[in-house]
């Protein structure tokens, strides 16, 4: 039998290699030296990244990462950032064919009767030097207007939720390709070895509690190494999956068991000499770890009163926008790379004026604060803050239209979305939307020039990061995607 | 946006070598001449084929260097003055260069220096290997071989020889019979078994055990495991509100299928078009369900004629890459880029697949027509009973015009039906669609079912149906089926295919680390009437499946992905497989094969926290069922499987990753059923194993691992119990937690104390590498 130290000597000496090949084993791309050191140092770390392909960057990044606070369902933009004063003049008039023709029309409404415009229920006012214009129910958001960078002008393919939201993710409206977080995870690493590169959270909208599903694939990591995948925290049970000990478990008897377990190993490593078990012994360590750090990035009774007031009163509600927006912070401090908020309850089919003002009061001063709160602890600047949905909403009301109450339809050929923080320009609205918030009038942002940009913004070069897979090199931006210079510090 | 945007796009698409090709390239240095296959053809498709390959539409200047005639125009064979093509790839003209100066890659000199030392070689030029009928020839032991068992190892033998490598020595009993009972079953072998041949001698009893494993019901099960995640079976329609269909009775079918060793080309023909051949039954129809996995949208507001492209789209794809291999998906939007396969080759497969009785979107409950009922006795189906039977028409309802909704939706099939295909009698008239648009149909030319020409092996056979279809699959001329149906099977239980892309056999593929092998077996799986049985028994009874796994570090470096197999395999098992090794280590597993899909344990509110469904957990048996049975939702499918790599069913998926992560560790250290089976595992230690700690641990041991434990091991176990012991002794309250782990009550006579300690110690044991490996 080989000696264990003798082991070890081969080990560092010559299984270098063969590990740096087929490592594809940590947790969010992190790198095996880290992984081996031991470095159990969980929270608040010098930020560097760790893992990662060594052609990123490709330039000298202005984020280090990103906040997506991803509004499901499909936000109405005209009732929020699209402001659109002169159809209120139009109210009940018939949308143009010419405009709206019916063939672009989803099944759920192309049988009505008539289509009549149906103006926001909302007032609208400037705010800030740079004059965006706000609804009166963001008034939180409103402190913030110099720092958003609203974009009237977005633009989607498609019409129902899967495959909109499934492109928004991933470029792709055909599931299978590896969503946005997925990628960053595995060109740029992440900043903490203990936690994961891509955490996805999700919470329930007050609007409409019924709304539309989630599905794992959003935060899948498609043809990449499924250790690329958003790791889900939950708003239930056990943050993360098996997380915790079972109960009888305590911590000293989970060392013991991890001890001997290791042990145990370390002898089948001496006689079958498979490094394979080396990598099998450093994950379960680095699971102990996770089990130390997670815990603690929950753990918000080091938080101050005015900074979870300023979340409001559901900062310390677990499962709501606002508690996920203070982790998105403490995620954000502790290294993570790309962090993702899914917020349910923006599919206002009908009863949108009361069911917009639930959605809004849930997501106003959480998403306000997050930007405040980044600031005062000097992240916001290397830290890309997105606001948007995946798809917008018919100008024309779905159902019957009276002042108080109307619907809208789904609506993909224009949206709004925003952005704030590192690289990007504050306290600007880029783009036009056409007089009815149809089409695109001017500066069109697709899908893929988003993600062209975030990338720009994190030092990628989007149409040189592919990734093989059945004999293809792949893109998250596939053929398209051009860089919103104009958006740009 | 404009021409020349696309074009950019697309430039950035294919240029890295592939990895695998370099690796058989590197093994193979030894050989002096240039080889086509392995060298040039790669080189080519990697660097040349965007603009001078298979796709008409980014052809330029009218080149294809992936045909050999079209090649011909700028080589001439052994002259390298008069071929236009070494020219260009040497000037530095950048008006002449090849590949011109805005490609992304450019060739090294020593890539420049191979293709003139090809043509100067006489530029010997073949079709691609796969496409290249399958050889027939088996090859000789060399003399010097005293190792080989079957004609296997002569291949694997010859391939070491010549690397000056030798195999290893043969694993120990206890090892190959876990390695065997694994392969074939999926479940760890049962104690008696294994106490039975450890105790007898010869290597007939090894015989005798594959033998049995392949006639218990366990083999089909596996297998089955397997097809259904190529076939992306599930139980729910997968988009959206993700609603469930009814679909079981097709996955018994299959695990039937394979304990009656139904024969492959049969396999495929039923369940391509079960419905149209000649002699149809009730099961040839019930088959059939295999073309109707594919996810079903219902969302409101889709638009009928789109989701129906996808599903028929979807069937096409299926089929390319389960049966021939090949990524024809690529040639939806455009001419594949790298494979003879045209866009309108696409449609034309698509034509075989576009005619079924179906409606684009959804009932948004329960089974989409064309949907047959399924008899109560179903399994058990009287020869009166076993019939093709016509499914009831589509009628479709519009269910909320009067709020101007004009989506109309077909009815839903019950639980007690199945989705079938059934052709219409006028059928559907297929025209290409540009960039794969539902709405973008070129009119001007119908298209009919017709196969690739680059495929059409035997001009006789034309096939024009489905059945036809499945004729010209299962023809044993065809290059493909056989060698990607063999291929799949060595994958299963080598962890690396021959031709390691198992889902392409194409121009980017991998090539085979052993052609010749390759070869063989798909000669011997069509001669053998297509006997998957026999298939798996000839490669289990072989030398290179039978050796040690241990591994020198020489030889870890040398051949890290074990490609050349001077060792045996060592693979990580699949979710499902630990899951059910520790139902059967415990004796919490329910055997019982078949029926509806059951809902073990999830994590709370597994769908509610993000849908609009409820998770609602079975109780009892149900709860321990085979994995392969628990309910797959595939928007959220169930985590702990998702874990360990399975394939997530919503596209066919044919090679899975093998990783090994901290996230792994803590399903297997704290997930409730593996922490109810430690207990049961070490319920059953008090109760079998003996009266002393030493014995029930020894018990536990062997009966997750096979083997007994070695002295060293023993003591590590036997101290940590203590310690255990220990620690329970001074928290009991903790001791009575932990044993009320899980729906299974713990056993009221033992010690709680003693059963949490030795609770412990059996989780242990599930943790231990060589527990969550097949080595």
């Amino acid at each position: 039998m080989t000696k264990l130290s003798d082991l070890q000597k081969t080990r560092n000496l010559q299984h270098r290699r063969y590990f740096l090949n087929r490592m594809s084993t940590s947790l969010g791309g992190l790198g095996l030296a880290t992984l081996l050191s031991g470095d159990a140092n969980a929270h608040r770390i010098n930020q560097q990244s760790i893992g990662g392909l060594k052609s990123l960057p490709h330039h000298r990044p202005k984020a280090k990462r990103i906040i997506y606070l991803f509004q499901s369902g499909g936000p109405a933009q005209m009732d929020l950032y699209d402001y659109k004063p002169q159809l209120l003049e139009r109210f009940g008039e018939e949308v143009p064919k010419s405009v709206y023709p019916d063939d672009r029309k989803t099944t759920m409404s192309n049988a009505q009767a008539s289509f009549p415009v149906a103006p926001s229920i909302f007032k609208f006012s400037q705010h800030g030097e740079g004059g965006n214009w706000l609804p009166e129910t963001l008034p939180r958001l409103a402190e913030v207007a110099d720092d958003l960078c609203i974009i009237n002008s977005f633009h989607t393919d498609a019409i129902n939720h899967d495959p909109a939201a499934t492109l928004m993710q991933s470029g792709a409206q055909i599931p299978g390709r590896p969503s946005i977080g997925s990628w960053l995870g595995y060109g740029l690493g992440n900043m903490n070895a203990n936690l994961p590169a891509f955490v996805a959270m999700s919470s329930r909208g007050t609007g409409r509690p019924g709304g539309q599903p989630l599905y794992d694939r959003l935060w899948g990591s498609g043809f990449l190494p499924s250790r690329f995948q958003g790791v889900k925290f939950r708003n239930q049970g056990d943050p993360v999956l098996d997380i915790n000990n079972p109960g009888g478990v305590d911590d000293v008897t989970r060392r013991a068991m991890l001890d001997s377990l290791k042990r145990l190993n370390e002898l089948q490593l001496s006689t079958t000499g498979n490094p394979d078990i080396e990598t099998r012994i450093a994950q379960y360590e680095l699971a102990y770890r996770m089990q130390m750090s997670i815990p603690k990035i929950l753990d918000m009774s080091d938080e101050p009163k005015h900074i979870l007031d300023m979340y409001g009163p559901d900062a310390l509600k677990t499962g709501t926008y606002a508690y996920n927006c203070l982790i998105a912070r403490r995620l954000a401090e502790s290294g993570v790379r790309f962090i993702q908020l899914f917020h349910q309850g923006w599919d206002h089919h009908g009863g949108l004026p009361g069911a917009m003002r639930g959605q809004c009061k849930d997501t106003d001063a959480p998403s306000a604060a997050l930007i405040k709160d980044l600031k005062q602890r000097g992240l916001f600047d290397d830290t890309i803050i997105v606001w948007g949905g995946e798809f917008g909403r018919t100008i024309y009301s779905q159902g019957n239209l009276t002042k108080e109450k109307y619907g809208r339809d789904h609506h993909p050929s224009v949206m709004s979305i925003w952005l704030a923080g590192g690289g990007i320009r504050g306290g600007i609205t880029h783009g036009q939307s056409d007089d009815y918030s149809v089409n695109v009038a001017e500066n069109g942002v697709h899908v893929h020039d988003l993600h062209a940009t975030l990338m720009h913004l994190m030092g990628i070069n989007h149409e040189q990061f592919t990734y093989r897979y059945q004999g293809r090199d792949f893109r998250l931006t596939d053929v398209h995607g051009t860089v919103v210079q104009d958006i740009l510090n | 946006m404009s021409l020349s945007f696309v074009m950019r796009g697309l430039l950035t698409l294919c240029n890295l070598p592939l990895v695998t090709a370099l690796i058989v390239v590197l093994i193979h240095s030894t050989a002096a001449a240039v080889d086509f296959e392995k060298e040039v053809r790669p080189l080519l498709s990697n660097h040349c084929f965007e603009c001078h390959g298979p796709d008409n539409a980014t052809r330029q200047a009218d080149l294809r260097l992936d045909i050999r005639q079209s090649a011909m125009t700028v080589i001439t064979p052994g002259k390298i003055k008069q071929s236009e093509l070494v020219h260009r790839i040497n000037s530095d003209d950048p008006d002449l260069m090849m590949p011109p100066p805005d490609a992304r890659s450019s060739l090294t000199t020593e890539q420049k220096q191979l293709l003139t030392q090809w043509i100067k070689a006489g530029a010997d030029f073949q079709q691609h290997w796969s496409f290249q009928p399958v050889k027939q020839e088996i090859t000789k032991p060399h003399r010097s071989d005293k190792w080989s068992r079957n004609p296997i190892d002569y291949y694997i033998y010859n391939r070491l020889r010549s690397e000056g490598l030798h195999p290893s020595a043969p694993a120990d009993k206890a090892t190959l019979l876990r390695r065997i009972s694994f392969d074939l079953t999926g479940l760890p072998p049962k104690l008696d078994d294994a106490k039975r041949i450890l105790a007898e001698d010869s290597s007939v009893s090894i015989e005798k055990y594959i033998d049995q494993l392949l006639e218990s019901s366990a083999y089909g099960e596996h297998m089955a495991l397997y097809w259904l995640e190529a076939s992306r079976y599930a139980d729910t329609d997968g988009y959206q509100n993700d609603r469930t269909r009814h679909h079981h009775v097709w996955r018994d079918w299959v695990i039937m299928a394979f304990n009656k060793n139904m024969p492959y080309d049969q396999f495929i023909t039923d369940q391509l078009a079960g419905d149209q051949k000649p002699n149809a039954t009730l099961k040839s129809q019930i088959a059939t369900a295999f073309c109707r996995n594919h996810r079903i949208n219902s969302e409101d507001g889709s638009i009928p004629a789109e989701w129906h492209v996808e599903n028929v789209a979807d069937r096409v794809d299926t089929f390319g890459t389960v049966f021939l291999g090949l990524t024809v998906s690529c040639s939806r939007c455009h001419d594949h880029k790298f494979d003879p396969i045209s866009q309108k080759d696409y449609y034309k497969l698509f034509a075989y697949f576009n005619n079924n009785a179906e409606w684009g979107i959804g009932p948004n409950n329960g089974n989409s027509p064309p949907f047959i009922e399924i008899p109560k006795s179903w399994p058990n189906i009287s020869e009166d009973l076993d019939k093709p039977v016509t499914p009831e028409p589509l009628k479709l309802s519009n269910a909320r015009k009067e709020a101007g909704n004009g989506l109309q939706r077909p009815q839903p099939g019950s639980a007690t039906t199945l989705m079938v295909m059934h052709d219409l009698e006028t059928p559907r008239k297929t025209y290409l669609l540009s960039r794969g648009q539902y709405n973008l149909l070129d009119q001007s030319e119908q298209l009919y079912p017709t196969v690739p020409s680059a495929l059409d092996f035997n001009a006789e056979l034309q096939p024009r149906t489905r059945y036809e279809l499945a004729q010209w699959l299962t023809h044993p001329e065809h290059p493909l089926t056989a060698r990607v149906a063999v291929n799949r099977f060595w994958q299963q239980i080598f962890g690396l295919g021959i031709v390691e892309s198992s889902e392409n056999f194409g121009s980017q593929g991998s090539l085979p680390s052993h052609p010749d092998l390759l070869d063989y077996l798909a000669t011997r799986f069509i001669q053998s009437k297509w006997d998957t049985k026999a298939l798996l028994k000839q490669i289990l009874l072989s030398a290179t499946y039978q050796q040690s796994s241990k591994v020198s570090p020489e030889l870890i470096l040398r051949d890290p992905n074990n490609i050349l197999l001077a060792r045996g395999p060592r693979n990580r098992l699949s979710g499902f497989a630990l899951r059910d090794q520790a139902l059967v280590a415990s004796g919490l597993y329910t055997e019982e094969i078949g029926g509806p899909s059951v809902r073990p344990y999830m994590p709370p509110r597994i769908w509610r926290s993000i849908s609009n469904n409820s998770y609602k957990q079975d109780t009892g048996t149900k709860l321990y069922r085979r994995s392969l049975y628990t309910y797959w939702r595939r928007t959220i499918p169930p985590p702990t499987m998702m874990n360990f790599n399975a394939a997530g069913r919503e596209v066919c998926i044919v090679r899975t990753e093998p990783t090994n992560t901290p996230l792994q560790a803590l399903t297997l250290l704290n997930n409730k059923i593996f922490i109810e089976s430690a207990r049961n595992l070490a319920q059953q230690a008090f109760q079998y194993g003996g009266e002393s700690d030493e014995e029930r641990i020894k018990y536990a041991f062997q009966t997750v691992l096979t083997r007994l434990p070695t002295q060293h091991e023993m003591q590590i176990l036997t101290e940590s119990l203590a310690l255990f012991q220990q620690r329970y002794a001074e928290h009991p309250e903790q001791a009575s937690v932990l044993v009320s782990i899980g729906e299974s009550d713990a056993n009221e006579e033992m010690d709680k104390q003693q059963l949490a300690a030795l609770t412990m110690v059996a989780s242990t044991i599930f943790n231990l590498d060589e527990a969550i490996t097949k080595r």
